[in-house]
């Protein structure tokens, strides 16, 4: 391909959906991608839609943000679904997810934060004990009550992301391989690495990678790599289907279909010194499975298989969507936080600004203008 | 002997006190303990908690393994699931220990024994820990049934040398699994009733090493198993794996066995070597002989007990297929030369070769280098066994095959230098250097290099645990993976139970003349934690125990 009408730079799903939706819609595409530390490879496959407590404790100077980009999610949750029945299968499921109160205090927090998502538009329920464990017979007797947020789900990353790169194949996104490290604005805009790769638009999805490539252009989005810990477990019978939260305690837990009980939940990893994947740090593994074990005892029989970690990269907590300037050829597409939710979305509206076409949403809450100055 | 009883699936099963819940079954005729995900039954495979297809449910507990778990009077066992239900476990109570001996050895085979005596005798505190209920490990093979008198010198040998540890003073834990490794060095360890977080001095790391199989169809079915297994079961039970075992491999442990076996009663109506005789490599042989005449000698006298047992060892032999006997037992398709033919048996036992556990060692990030001869990765280690980490120690199998009196010379010399004493003498070093050329002297006599995975048939199970045949495995090299991380995760192979330990070689390989890129530590998958799988009760104990010395 001499040279492409698309350019994306990253290839985790942002990227990738940016490509095949541009591809599909005409256009030729190439996707040049580092090949490493891809949050995407690394990731739970959580669909979240209510706002994460975890994020919300972390950064309530951000609460706004995750509040605003409330009904994104939810079309990202249609973009999922419609990749899933387009891509064949990711093992996606749409059962809802639960955030889990063990004192009267988390169940008024939960109270007051799904009146503010039921005003957004989400589908969520307050459930009293009875209900939920009904519902959830493996959880402990000391979770008193739950929301319930029925927009909620999960998908298998593995099928996802090996499933999307046979699909980019087939609509005849050029792969290449390569380390981006300047780039050129202007008429004919080019991403400079160990050659040139021109093309008539230049869309970034390079996560962690973004600050440094913006670094001589107006624009500073604070990507720094949050390094995060994961584990998971032998398989079990398929019992837990919901997405499991818990209303103050860092955690996420679900079940693939495969029987494997996911781990996870923002514990820290340690991040590493050169380019590779961040370390494990003891406190994480045995702090974020104890924590599993004690708000569901039912998993107490499986036995972990594996610990890993990878890099998110959650900005703001909003996504940023849209050309660098009114006039730039050179466009994000960054998620911000529960990226693999947001990537279909934030990637396929980058890719219809940058060719001019119609996107799914209207991107203007998300342009970089923020980050300009 | 009075012998003991309990249930499996609802039958009462008697054995010996001491055996394994692996030998009981094998003993009363059970082959499958479990079964996958795509209703195929599995049983004992590796005879030592590596391969994770001995599953079984104890007393309500889901996920044993049967060959490392020791039968107790009026258990209640039952096959395992493919997917055991979600329900808490009985609640166990297990006690917490914080330990920061002067020396800690990770292994109680030839070369752990060796390290914990000398560094004790060095005037260190040592602490010994080894996941078996009785130390000695593969080639000392010790009898789970201690007034059990020796089989022969190997046995006594090996009881003599643990006596020795416990004499001098090591503090010897059994049954205890290490699972995880941080820097420090920290060690997280478990037995069934205890969780340890050990910060020692110095770590000797002396875990030997696991048994290479031969990837072919039907080489998950119940009764195929190693070769080590079969010995496992018959010198530390005195089960024998079957009535009639076919014995397949390369190596002087496949015929050892295989004599062992037949003086334990069973019949052999093959002994297959994959490498040609050895008078076809008369140098080699005759630099064997030179080496170490008492070694090669033993190898002779072996040869002769095979001839008084009427068991010729067939070379040059390969076996290319194992499937279920029409009749019961199995039926295993073999390939010698141009020759192709077809044997009964009710075990079959496979080993071609051996990978080193070197996990810790990977985990703590010691310096790997990549060996073509062995096909193995062996630490840098300085003359004193030092790896490239501060405080790290290795020893024996764990580096890469060396056989049992180097692995209790490098624990001599590991042990003294980790407690403080002086380094190798001249006469040590040199004594090492002529095991190390016995070694490379009797592997040459056996070379024989495996088939090629590239080669395997399409319906061969490439990972047993997640059962993805090589079918599948092509699928996904099609689409040019770009490194064995990338490869796993669109297969799924090597995300099973036993954490890719027998996948991870070939497959490393494999990709490794795919790319043309040169084998090394980044070959293969990358080391995490847990090294094996660790229940969560086990975590929850050790969360605390933490917690408790954070805030207290
Ligand atoms: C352990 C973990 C669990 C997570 N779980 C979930 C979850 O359950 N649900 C959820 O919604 N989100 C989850 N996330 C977040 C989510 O994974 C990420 O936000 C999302 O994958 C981001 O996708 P992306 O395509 O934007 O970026 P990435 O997937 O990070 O991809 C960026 C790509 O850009 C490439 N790149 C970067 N710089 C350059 C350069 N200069 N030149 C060339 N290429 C470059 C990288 O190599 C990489 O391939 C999790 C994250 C982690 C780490
Ligand atoms: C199956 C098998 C059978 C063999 N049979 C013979 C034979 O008959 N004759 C012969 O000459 N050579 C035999 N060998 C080779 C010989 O055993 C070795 O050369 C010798 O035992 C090396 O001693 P070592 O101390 O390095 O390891 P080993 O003797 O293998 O001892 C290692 C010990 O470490 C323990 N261990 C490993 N990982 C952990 C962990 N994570 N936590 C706690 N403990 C752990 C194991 O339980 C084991 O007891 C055999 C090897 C194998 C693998
Ligand atoms: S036979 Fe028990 S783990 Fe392999």
């Amino acid at each position: 391909m001499a040279r492409p009408d698309l350019l994306v730079v990253g290839g985790g799903i942002t990227g990738q959906c940016a490509a095949l939706s541009a591809a599909r819609a005409g256009a030729r595409v190439a996707l040049v991608d580092l090949g490493l530390n891809a949050g995407s490879t690394a990731n739970a496959g959580s669909l979240h839609v209510q706002m994460q407590s975890r994020f919300l404790r972390l950064n309530p100077h951000l609460a706004e943000n995750l509040e605003s980009s409330l009904p994104l999610y939810l079309s990202a949750v249609k973009a999922w679904e419609a990749l899933d029945a387009e891509l064949g299968g990711v093992e996606l499921t749409r059962e809802g997810g639960l955030m889990l109160a063990e004192s009267e205090a988390q169940l008024a927090f939960l109270e007051e934060k799904a009146e503010r998502e039921r005003a957004k538009g989400l589908d969520v329920e307050i459930l009293g004990h009875n209900a939920l464990h009904r519902m959830a017979p493996w959880l402990s007797e000391e979770v008193i009550g739950a929301e319930l947020c029925r927009d909620e789900g999960k998908l298998n990353p593995l099928v996802a992301n090996r499933k999307m790169r046979a699909a980019l194949e087939r609509a005849g996104v050029e792969i290449r391989r390569d380390r981006i490290t300047a780039l050129e604005d202007g008429a004919a805009p080019s991403a400079l690495g160990t050659r040139r790769h021109s093309a008539g638009q230049i869309l970034l999805a390079t996560a962690w990678g973004t600050s440094a490539l913006l670094a001589g252009t107006a624009v500073h989005v604070p990507t720094p790599p949050e390094p995060l810990h994961m584990n998971i477990t032998e398989a079990g019978a398929y019992e837990i289907h919901h997405l499991v939260q818990h209303a103050e305690r860092p955690i996420t837990l679900k079940q693939f279909r495969s029987g494997q009980v996911v781990i996870g939940g923002g514990w820290e990893a340690r991040l590493s010194e050169g380019a590779g994947a961040p370390g494990i740090r003891k406190e994480s593994l045995l702090g974020n499975v104890a924590l599993a074990a004690r708000i569901a005892p039912g998993i107490g029989g499986l036995r972990v298989l594996r610990t890993w970690a990878g890099y998110n990269t959650p900005v703001d907590g909003k996504a940023t969507i849209g050309p660098l300037e009114a006039a730039s050829r050179i466009h994000l597409a960054l998620p911000g936080d529960a990226g693999y939710t947001l990537g279909p979305v934030v990637g396929q509206s980058a890719a219809a600004l940058a060719l001019g076409a119609e996107g799914p949403i209207d991107a203007a809450p998300y342009s970089p203008a923020r980050w300009r100055g | 002997m009075d012998r003991i009883s309990f249930t499996f699936d609802g039958q009462e099963v008697s054995c010996a006190p001491g055996s394994s819940l692996a030998a009981a079954l094998t003993e009363a005729g059970v082959r499958g303990f479990r079964e996958t995900e795509k209703g195929k039954p599995r049983g004992i495979f590796c005879g030592m908690g590596v391969c994770q297809d001995c599953l079984v449910s104890v007393d309500g507990r889901p996920n044993q393994r049967a060959c490392m778990t020791a039968t107790a009077p009026g258990m209640t066992v039952a096959p395992q699931p493919a997917r055991p239900a979600l329900t808490a476990p009985p609640a166990v109570n297990r006690s917490a220990h914080r330990l920061t001996p002067r020396v800690l050895v990770v292994g109680g085979g030839a070369g752990g024994l060796s390290a914990a005596i000398a560094a004790r005798e060095t005037g260190a505190e040592v602490v010994l820990l080894d996941e078996r209920k009785v130390p000695g490990g593969q080639y000392f093979k010790q009898s789970a049934r201690p007034e059990a008198a020796p089989l022969d010198a190997q046995q006594a040998e090996g009881q003599a040398l643990v006596a020795r540890a416990r004499d001098a003073g090591v503090t010897i834990l059994p049954e205890v699994t290490v699972w995880g490794a941080f820097d420090g060095p920290e060690i997280l360890a478990a037995d069934p009733g205890a969780v340890y977080a050990i910060r020692p001095g110095a770590l000797i790391v002396a875990t030997g090493a696991y048994e290479r199989p031969a990837m072919i169809p039907g080489w998950t079915l119940p009764g195929v198993m190693t070769v080590g297994a079969a010995q496992t079961l018959w010198r530390s039970y005195g089960t024998l794996p079957g009535a009639r075992v076919a014995l397949f491999g390369n190596g002087p442990l496949v015929a050892q066995v295989a004599l062992e076996l037949a003086e334990g009663g069973a019949e052999i109506p093959l002994l297959g070597e994959s490498a040609p005789a050895p008078w076809r490599r008369p140098l080699a042989s005759l630099a064997m002989m030179r080496r170490d005449p008492g070694l090669a000698r033993k190898g002779l006298s072996m040869l002769a007990g095979l001839k008084r047992q009427g068991i010729a060892p067939r070379h040059d032999l390969r076996p290319t297929r194992i499937e279920a006997a029409p009749a019961g037992g199995l039926l295993v398709h073999y390939e010698q030369g141009r020759h192709s033919g077809r044997i009964t048996a009710d075990a079959v036992c496979l080993n071609y070769g051996f990978q080193p556990q070197n996990e810790i060692l990977r985990l703590l990030d010691c310096a790997m280098t990549y060996d073509a001869r062995f096909d193995q990765l062996r630490p840098e280690r300085a003359p004193d066994c030092r790896t490239s980490i501060a405080g790290v120690y290795a020893v024996g199998d764990c580096c890469g095959l060396g056989g049992a009196p180097a692995a209790a010379l490098e624990g001599r010399i590991a042990g003294r230098a980790a407690a403080g004493g002086p380094g190798p003498s001249a006469g040590e070093a040199a004594t090492l250097a002529r095991h190390r050329a016995f070694q490379d002297a009797l592997w040459r006599v056996y070379d024989s290099p495996a088939p090629p995975l590239e080669e395997a048939a399409p319906e061969t199970l490439v990972c047993r645990c997640e059962e993805v045949e090589k079918a599948a495995l092509d699928a996904a090299l099609s689409d040019d993976p770009h490194d064995i991380g990338a490869l796993k995760r669109a297969t799924r192979i090597g995300m099973g139970r036993c954490q890719g330990r027998y996948c991870a070689p070939a497959l490393a390989g494999l990709m490794a003349r795919r790319r043309g890129t040169p084998m090394g530590d980044l070959s293969y998958f990358a080391p995490r934690v847990p090294i094996k799988p660790v229940d969560i009760a086990t975590i929850t104990a050790a969360e605390a125990l933490l917690a408790e010395e954070t805030n207290g």
